[in-house]
């Protein structure tokens, strides 16, 4: 467990997470949907909170799901 | 004024012309109020839902960005509420510039001047826990 932890955002200098970009959010969230914990991702915390937000508000505009591989 | 950013979704089986007709009349109730003034509208077209929004499986995006009062909202939210061929709607404070999908595969820009004020919590935050 030596691996260093770059937040994915900071190292782009992202400075706001777009809900709008969902193949991005998607990289975020497990194969049921749930949103990663920051310990998977390395996320910073700022960008966690803003990435939690985010993934809320594509979850409601129905870009992501909120349970995958359950509605078919 | 603030700037705002809407999206709405509608059903897909909407025409051109109807979708054109229901922005207006939403663009309307924002611009009712003096000041107000439309930015930007993009239409992203149809795409496929995530999971269906009653019954339907696709739906069709545009977002708009707009400048206006926060006393027009309450009239304008409640237009949007009524209309039955609107899947969903999602009105937020705007957040920059349109057309940014695919920001994460942008090169890795310099690091602007952008870190500052409104965040003075991220230290303590950060509890890394080293094993």
């Amino acid at each position: 467990m030596a691996y260093k932890k770059i937040c994915k955002f900071c190292e782009r200098s992202v400075r706001r997470i777009d809900y709008k970009d969902a193949d991005t959010l998607g990289r975020f969230i497990t194969d049921r949907g749930k949103i990663l914990p920051r310990r998977a991702t390395g996320t910073c915390a700022r960008h966690q909170r803003q990435l939690g937000t985010a993934i809320k508000r594509a979850r409601h505009l129905a870009l992501i799901p909120y349970i995958q591989g359950y509605h078919s | 004024m603030r700037d705002y950013e809407v999206v709405y979704i509608f059903k897909s089986s909407l025409t051109t012309e109807e979708i054109e007709g229901r922005l207006e009349s939403y663009n309307a109730r924002i611009l009712a109020a003096d000041g107000s003034e439309i930015t930007a509208v993009e239409h992203w077209g149809k795409r496929q839902l995530a999971y269906p929004v009653d019954r339907n499986e696709n739906g069709y995006y545009v977002v708009t960005q707009f400048t206006a009062s926060p006393t027009v909202l309450p009239d304008f939210e409640r237009v949007l509420k009524l209309d039955d061929d609107l899947l969903r709607h999602l009105v937020v404070l705007s957040e920059g510039e349109l057309a940014v999908p695919g920001l994460m595969d942008d090169e890795p820009g310099p690091k602007a001047a952008d870190d500052s004020g409104d965040e003075d919590d991220e230290d303590k935050d950060e509890d890394e826990r080293e094993d």
